[in-house]
């Protein structure tokens, strides 16, 4: 077994806001292996970001109540700032969803590729602008060195993109978090996208977090994945194990929800009933009981661990946790 | 010039790229610029301040080469000179060539127009930025000390510290700067709070950036449209405040001429000899109005929405 790169133990950020206490990560605790590539999935609100941040403790305003981010022997929810900034864009890198907002509208794009390398390897404008250009050119900006002199309102919502990767990359960094980096481009725009993330992935080596909402994505990009619904992991697994038999309701209704080439087309979509639960009030016991097919009495009352079902994969339900198939309807 | 930059967004992969190179890079300040170009009263007030700017500044060379007088030099043969030769612009009660103390006036006027303003940008944008980036208590702390200092009279507080301290230009540009920065800091604050939620800061920070430099390089050229406007705005409102003061005679100290204290000096001499009071009147008019309407021209070139 190879030793992970990034570790998360019982990670847990909240926010108070005036209706109360938000606990957007609650207790979550995943691996990183290096050089592989990670799938978070979930719906709006289901605390994938706030993990990101929180990974990066950019979290602001919400607050790491507990819990451990492991990486190269030390805890980053405990080091000093200073020392957090080390890791910050040098050790991890992370990519933004809406490339239109993410690159400073006042400085060429060129310089803000080289940024990282300014700050961290304290290079010259000179010599970080000569590597930021070749850059710009691996992840694809045709005609780079005229390119990095643009600003990025002269660059499509892609070329930003890219150029928000190329300043991820850098520093070479081992892991990359790339938070949504498709939703807000359109559908050709993403492949290309993903086809980057898969090259960067192969060549550089660096293992990479992909936060989506998007199964497709993960099903083409990802070795394994994890799914969150309101703060908590609830399976986990290598993707293909996960998309071909889920163990728990919510991936199962997820799937089911998406409507599928070779299925009958007059059948209508099974939309998941009700609503996500307020992360304020959550429901007691399993978050995901009130609108679970599957439910049992005990559901509604303890909160299931997340423990391993199956050969591979772990889920936190106590349905399939008592052996029984999720099948039917 | 926006429509072409328009048409660069849309991506076609692997066509159209080659052309793309050619195009020159469109900043925002280049993009302002030309919509100031475009504004021929708003270039044209510009110009006027700059011009008057550089005769003061130039102000020893003029009294040397063109007027021959000196601001100071009393001749008591010629008083009440109506303009003519060699007084172009007239003389007043002491036989002082009205021309001179006018471009003399001006270095001291503007001078301390541009000082004040400098002193106030400078503090108001740190203690702004300060507040608007740190929140909490850093931002309370210093918005009540802004609130407190902009609570105060300002007339009196002149008034007193005038009193206080003998003003000459640049203690008087200090008295006006300490009530100047409160509205820059609220002005900055209110734009910081705005541009640092925005998605790039949060990029930034994550590429390892300290608050230094969030500051300094990302969140200060985003404030700087509104620091300018500001700016050439506070310079007509601070000439108006010192030539109140001069007028109460708490300002510029005669016999050095300000365009106050000359408009003050020439009250008494209004009927028969009007020019004391029209040169230096005009001078003020021209310069406010001049720093409002090239205000508000650099304030459409920066946001092209306001102006509808």
């Amino acid at each position: 077994m190879t030793q992970p790169l990034l570790e998360v133990q019982d990670l847990r950020t909240v926010f108070t806001t005036k209706d109360g206490i938000v606990k957007a990560v609650d207790g979550v605790s995943f691996e990183l292996l290096p050089g592989e590539t990670l799938g978070i999935v979930g719906e709006s609100g289901c605390g994938k970001s706030v993990t990101a941040l929180s990974i990066m403790r950019l979290q602001r305003p919400g607050k790491i109540l507990g819990g451990k981010v492991m990486f190269k022997g030390q805890d980053l929810t405990r080091v000093s700032e200073y020392e957090m900034r080390e890791v910050r864009g040098k050790e991890i890198a992370m990519i933004f969803q809406d490339p239109m907002t993410s690159l400073n509208p006042v400085f060429r794009v060129g310089w803000q590729v080289a940024e990282p390398n300014r700050i961290h390897q304290g290079w010259d404008a000179k010599k970080a602008m000569t590597s930021a250009v070749s850059m710009l050119q691996r992840v694809g900006i045709p005609s780079a060195a005229s390119r990095a002199r643009d600003y990025p309102h002269q660059f499509s919502g892609g070329m930003r993109q890219r150029a928000m990767i190329a300043m991820g990359l850098t520093t070479t960094p081992q892991v990359l978090i790339a938070d949504e980096p498709t939703t807000a481009l359109d559908v050709t725009i993403q492949a290309q996208i993903l086809d980057l993330l898969r090259t960067v992935n192969k060549d550089f080596g660096t293992a990479t977090i992909l936060i989506t909402h998007n199964l497709g994505v993960v099903a083409g990009m990802c070795e394994r994945v994890i799914v969150m619904y309101a703060g908590k992991i609830v399976e986990a697994g290598p993707t293909k194990d996960v998309f071909a038999n889920p163990k728990h309701p919510y991936t199962w209704s997820l799937l089911k929800s998406i409507p599928r080439l070779d299925e009958d087309r007059h059948e209508p979509l099974k939309p998941i009933e009700g609503l996500p639960p307020s992360l304020v009030d959550l429901p007691s016991g399993c978050a995901f009981h009130p609108r679970c097919s599957f439910k049992v009495e005990r559901c509604s009352r303890d909160v299931p661990a997340l423990l391993r079902v199956g050969e591979t994969q772990l889920a936190a339900c106590w349905v399939t946790q008592a052996g029984t198939e999720l099948k039917g309807a | 010039m926006i429509g072409q930059s328009r048409v660069a967004e849309l991506e076609m992969p692997g066509a159209a790229v080659e052309g793309v190179s050619s195009r020159p890079a469109q900043s925002y300040w280049n993009e302002s610029w030309e919509r100031i170009r475009a504004n021929r009263v708003g270039l044209a007030a510009g110009i006027l301040i700059l011009v008057f700017a550089l005769i003061a500044i130039a102000a020893p060379l003029f009294s040397a080469l063109l007027t021959h007088f000196l601001p100071q030099t009393i001749d008591l043969d010629v008083t009440f000179h109506p303009p003519g030769k060699p007084n172009w612009l007239g003389t007043d009660e002491l036989g002082r060539d009205t021309l001179t103390r006018l471009i003399w006036g001006g270095r001291v006027t503007l001078g301390v127009a541009f000082l004040t303003v400098a002193i106030s940008l400078t503090v108001g944008s740190y203690v702004g930025m300060l507040a608007g980036y740190y929140g909490k208590w850093v931002d309370d702390i210093l918005m009540r000390l802004v609130d407190t200092v902009l609570a105060i009279p300002a007339i009196f507080l002149f008034i007193l510290m005038s009193i206080l301290f003998r003003p000459n230009p640049i203690t008087l540009a200090i008295i006006i700067a300490s009530v100047g920065w409160g509205g820059v800091a609220r002005l900055v604050r209110g734009e910081v709070l705005s541009v640092k939620e925005r998605d790039f800061i949060l990029a930034t920070r994550s590429i390892g950036a300290r608050d230094f430099r969030l500051m300094l390089r990302h969140l200060l050229p985003n404030v700087l449209p509104v620091l300018i406007v500001s700016a050439s705005l506070g310079v007509g409102q601070i000439i108006l405040i010192e030539a109140a003061l001069d007028f109460l005679g708490l300002g510029i100290q005669p016999p050095t001429p300000s365009w106050g204290n000359m408009l003050t000096n020439a009250e008494s001499y209004f009927f028969h000899s009007f020019w004391l009071v029209i040169w230096p009147g005009i001078a003020i008019f021209a310069t406010v109005l001049a720093s409002n309407i090239f205000g508000n021209a650099i304030r459409d070139a920066f946001d092209p929405r306001l102006k509808s």
